[in-house]
């Protein structure tokens, strides 16, 4: 019984990346945040715990600075906080197997999570994680109610909107849908402040995060986006055609 | 694009991660709920009924009261709260400083067991409103000759006299009023419906036109006699509520500033004239420069003088300082920034003008400017000029 709630501590999207040496430059971040579709899943999981689904607890994974996004996600109810300490950048599969062995330590039979983190895109984590643990997954949801230990989720398809059942234990990747985030007040900070995180690193877990099988060569700035071009009076017609059938290609 | 707030010197490091939390959600609150709606507020001339509920349920009321369900904040919290919600407006922040400062402070602080207990929980929820009547029509900065009196009738006190410029004296459940009882100036609960009681809106302002302001009229307005404040007696009772309050604005007018400068940078960077953005240009760099340095500075006045409000450390001239100087610093960066969005300044697509027509009310309630420097003139040379009697 209870949820655990994967969180992912990214840019905030509003945030400047800068690059320097064919890396991201940290230290140009000013913002860190959640991920924007793992806040959904919280938001999910906390309204599971409210329904009787046991306890939230939040886990991520993530150098010193991510222990704040379990101590917001404590903010707004989370009962219980991980923070499986890394240092060094991991493959998808290292992700996934020191999340699998936190989850399997929390003993929650649901799992929730982002459908893709905001910064790599990628998609990985909750299909991988359910792999590695034999849960099944059901991804992009928008919702989850359960009744006993068969749950039912809401999702976007083909032609309109999906129910879908499953038995628990089970991984579900959020996808934005009309959920709305809680506010937290200043009571939920002040317990947040109090609430202990527990901090694991990989060698706790019994995870070997030292080799990664992926890596990641060199970060870049995408090309700058060239200069609109304005042409001014009847006189540039021609020009504006040419240019539409031969640059832009649209006619 | 989303808000930067400027912390030129990372006042950032400064603050407990508790602070920071707090400061962000009032931060995303007033970036979700005020802004869009803070030009219709202002045009309505009404303060939202749904923000009363909303600051209430984010615990922010009264945030550096300890007991009785206020949330027990540090001071620079508090002032935090005050930068963000005036970021928005001035209108928003006067609501929480009024009830936080002005209405509960004196309440927790000298308030009877009992008081405190009927009336807190419920203000620190924003579920009950309070206001504050020290202010007189004939008696602004001098309070001490107001004229409204209380009578002991035995049963019951009477009231009798006007109040006016009070802040959400009309939406308000409750006011805390001072009126002199034979002679000496005491405060007195006063609630809605009690006899001979009522609230007339003022209307017709240029400013703070979001926040509700009223007169406070008493006529023989009859009161139980444990409506009075046991533990205060003169002028220390409001003027230690106006100390909080001040405190509150010397923060407040720093995300007023803030907001403004903000404006102006992203308006300098996209307006072109001459064929460059005006940003490019020297005049328009000092004045962007100038905002910078004094906005930093406003920012340390604050932080230094929350600390020593909670440190215990401070004195009351140290809040008169810092409300002074950043207020007039505000003004001075809303009129800039006017200057630097050219005609554009005026429209309510930027919030400007608007920041301005607020900053000249703040620049006069709680102490106007030159009270502000007669208090502090009276504190460098040991004579006060406040009066011709000597």
């Amino acid at each position: 019984m209870g949820v655990a709630v994967l969180l992912k501590q990214v840019p905030d999207t509003t945030a400047k990346i800068g690059i320097s040496g064919g890396r991201v430059d940290e230290s140009s971040i000013t913002k860190w945040s959640i991920s924007p579709y793992d806040e959904y899943a919280l938001e999910n999981a906390i309204k599971l715990k409210e329904s009787g689904h046991g306890d939230v607890v939040a886990i991520t994974c993530g150098p010193a600075r991510a222990a704040k996004c379990l101590t917001e996600a404590a903010a707004v109810g989370a009962d219980r906080l991980i923070h499986i300490l890394t240092e060094s950048s991991l493959d998808s599969i290292q992700v996934q197997s020191l999340l699998s062995a936190a989850v399997k330590e929390s003993g929650c039979d649901v799992v929730m999570c982002g459908k893709q983190a905001a910064d790599t895109n990628s998609g990985s984590t909750g299909p991988g994680l359910a792999s590695s643990l034999g849960f099944s997954c059901v991804g992009g949801v928008t919702g989850v109610s359960m009744e006993g230990d068969v749950a039912s989720a809401t999702r976007l398809g083909p032609s309109g909107l999906e129910e879908v059942e499953v038995g628990v234990p089970c991984v579900f990747t959020f996808d934005k849908g009309d959920t709305e985030l809680r506010r937290p007040n200043v009571r939920g900070i002040m317990m947040a402040k109090k609430k202990p995180i527990d901090s694991l690193t990989p060698d706790d877990l019994g995870v070997d995060a030292s080799n990664s099988k992926v890596s990641i060569k060199s970060h870049s700035s995408p090309p700058k986006k060239q200069p609109g071009q304005k042409f001014v009076g009847s006189e540039s017609v021609p020009e504006v055609v040419n240019k539409l059938r031969e640059e832009a290609n649209v006619i | 694009m989303a808000y930067e707030a400027l912390d030129f010197y990372d006042i950032d490091s400064l603050l407990t991660e508790e602070e920071r939390m707090v400061r962000d959600m009032v931060r995303d609150w007033v970036e979700d709920r005020v802004l869009p709606n803070i030009e219709d507020a202002c045009r309505d001339g009404v303060f939202p009924d749904e923000w009363r509920v909303e600051i209430g349920e984010m615990g922010i009321l009264g945030a550096p009261l300890k007991g009785y369900g206020c949330p027990g904040l540090s001071y620079i919290a508090y002032g935090l709260i005050c930068q963000e919600l005036e970021r928005g407006d001035s209108g928003v922040r006067s609501f929480a400083s009024v009830q936080g400062s002005l209405a509960m402070y004196p309440i927790w602080d000298f308030g009877s067991e009992e008081q405190k207990e009927k009336y807190l929980p419920g203000m620190a929820k924003g579920d009950l409103v309070g206001c504050f009547g020290l202010t007189e029509p004939d008696y602004g900065s001098n309070p001490g000759d107001m004229i409204t009196r209380a009578e002991d009738k035995g049963g019951h006190f009477l009231l009798n006299g006007a109040k006016m410029w009070i802040t959400n004296g009309t939406i308000a459940d409750l006011a805390v009023v001072w009126a002199k009882l034979e002679g000496e100036i005491r405060g007195f609960i006063v609630e809605k419906g009690d006899e001979g009681f009522s609230a007339p809106e003022m209307k017709g302002k240029h400013s703070l036109k979001a926040s509700v302001t009223s007169e406070l009229v008493f006529q023989d307005c009859k009161i139980p006699k444990d409506r009075i404040l046991p533990d205060v007696k003169g002028l220390r009772g409001p003027f230690s509520c106006l100390n909080n309050a001040r405190f509150g604005i010397s923060w407040g007018a720093v995300g007023a500033a803030q907001s403004c400068f903000n404006s102006a940078r992203e308006y300098a960077l996209s307006r072109i004239q001459f064929g460059h953005p005006i940003a490019s240009f020297q005049l328009v760099q000092n004045k962007l420069s100038w905002m910078l340095r004094e906005i930093t500075k406003g920012q340390l006045l604050a932080y230094h003088i929350g600390k020593k409000k909670d440190d215990g450390s401070w004195i009351p001239e140290q809040i008169s300082l810092a409300k002074m100087n950043n207020v007039d610093m505000a003004l001075e960066i809303a009129r800039m920034s006017r200057d630097i969005h050219g005609a554009n300044g005026i429209l309510d697509e930027y919030p400007v003008m608007r920041h301005m027509a607020n900053l000249e009310s703040v620049k006069t309630y709680e102490g106007t400017h030159d009270i502000h420097n007669l208090i502090l003139g009276r504190h460098i040379t040991g004579i006060q000029s406040f009066t011709r009697e000597p």
